[in-house]
């Protein structure tokens, strides 16, 4: 039987309501918009979305942090970016 | 014995103006050269590069860049490379420089490189024109960088570094999802390192990578983006090569 273009069954929402869908086109935005950070990733736990990585400033998490929880409004959103340390190293490694 | 140092996606933008420059300012202290990996600006504009090149102007060691996706973003590498040259630094694409660090000679052949996966999971160049020049393009970008480190031995180098922006091997990717392994790298950067030899290979792109790893040949490659490495850069200590046959010539006979 073929379901094309028919109502999703029931207790399945919509495709533009399907959380997986909106964080993977969400990261999308984030690399490629004015973010421009590929470091960052969205991921579904359950109903909530945890957001990982490494950015260059406090800035920049502060700004993925807010984008995320303003798009999927609704959804308990945790934000686990951490900024890059920028202090120079205490010790060299010998490539001997 | 030379220094090197090496960071790579430092994403930088007017707002992260000044956050390096401090632990820069500290290199002539411990490095002979700094070696940057990539990914230098956010989206590759001429504004973002002029941070960049604020931050590494006037270090008091030779500086020696290639360029990363991110920096290419705006389609304006040249304008990036050229503001990051007017401020000191080398920026190569297919070519090679020769830095004296104290009376030895220290080769660096770089190129951005680019993406196609590795040994037995690698793309093709076969089907639609875009895949064939995807493979095409990671082709041309690893002959490249087999022809400059040929070419830095053909100058006697005492030491040669392959610098490039997309890693040349799948070791120093590990923690990143499998599955974008071959928009990180390319095993013909591998194998043009191991054609033509070099003492270490430095590379960044794969934020969630692991440091260390080695090609088949036993090159030592170094993941050093910045969030793999959590600081301003890493030292590497380097020692050239006794030359084929010295031992023998200042022993008994």
């Amino acid at each position: 039987m073929n379901h094309h273009g028919q109502e999703p069954a029931p207790g399945v929402p919509p495709a533009g309501e399907n959380l997986e869908y909106r964080v993977a086109h969400l990261r999308d935005r984030i690399a490629g918009g004015p973010l421009g950070e590929l470091g960052a990733r969205l991921e579904v736990r359950g109903e909530t979305v945890l957001l990982t990585g490494t950015v260059p400033s406090a800035h920049t998490r502060d700004e993925i942090c807010d984008l995320v929880a303003a798009e999927l409004a609704g959804h308990q959103v945790h934000c686990d970016i951490t900024v890059a340390d920028s202090s120079s190293p205490d010790h060299a490694e010998d490539l001997a | 014995m030379i220094r090197a140092a090496a960071v790579g996606d430092i994403h930088m933008a007017p707002e992260t103006q000044g956050i390096l420059r401090p632990a820069f300012e500290t290199l002539p202290d411990c490095a002979d050269l700094l070696l940057l990996a990539g990914d230098l600006t956010r989206h590759g504009t001429p504004e973002e590069a002029r941070v960049v090149a604020r931050e590494i102007q006037g270090l008091g060691v030779p500086v020696v860049a290639v360029l990363g996706n991110h920096d290419q973003h705006d389609d304006r590498p040249e304008e990036v490379t050229a503001i990051l040259e007017d401020a000191g630094a080398q920026v190569l694409e297919g070519r090679s420089v020769v830095v004296d660090c104290g009376g030895e000679r220290v080769g660096v052949a770089g190129t951005t490189g680019f993406g196609g996966g590795f040994v037995g999971r690698s793309a093709g160049e076969f089907g639609e024109p875009l895949m064939k020049e995807f493979v095409r393009y990671s082709r041309r970008c690893a002959e490249s960088l087999r022809a400059s480190l040929d070419q830095l031995a053909e100058q006697g180098c005492d030491l040669r570094i392959a610098l490039t922006h997309y890693s040349p091997v799948p070791d120093t990717l590990a923690g990143e999802p499998l599955e974008i392994y071959p928009f990180l790298g390319s095993y013909l950067l591998a194998e043009a390192i191991d054609t033509a030899g070099a003492d270490l290979a430095v590379h960044g792109h794969a934020h969630l990578g692991t440091e260390n790893g080695m090609t088949n040949g036993g090159v030592r490659v170094r993941n050093v983006a910045q969030p793999v490495i959590g600081r301003a850069f890493h030292v590497y200590h380097l020692h050239a090569r006794q030359p084929v046959g010295a031992a023998v010539a200042g022993g008994p006979t």
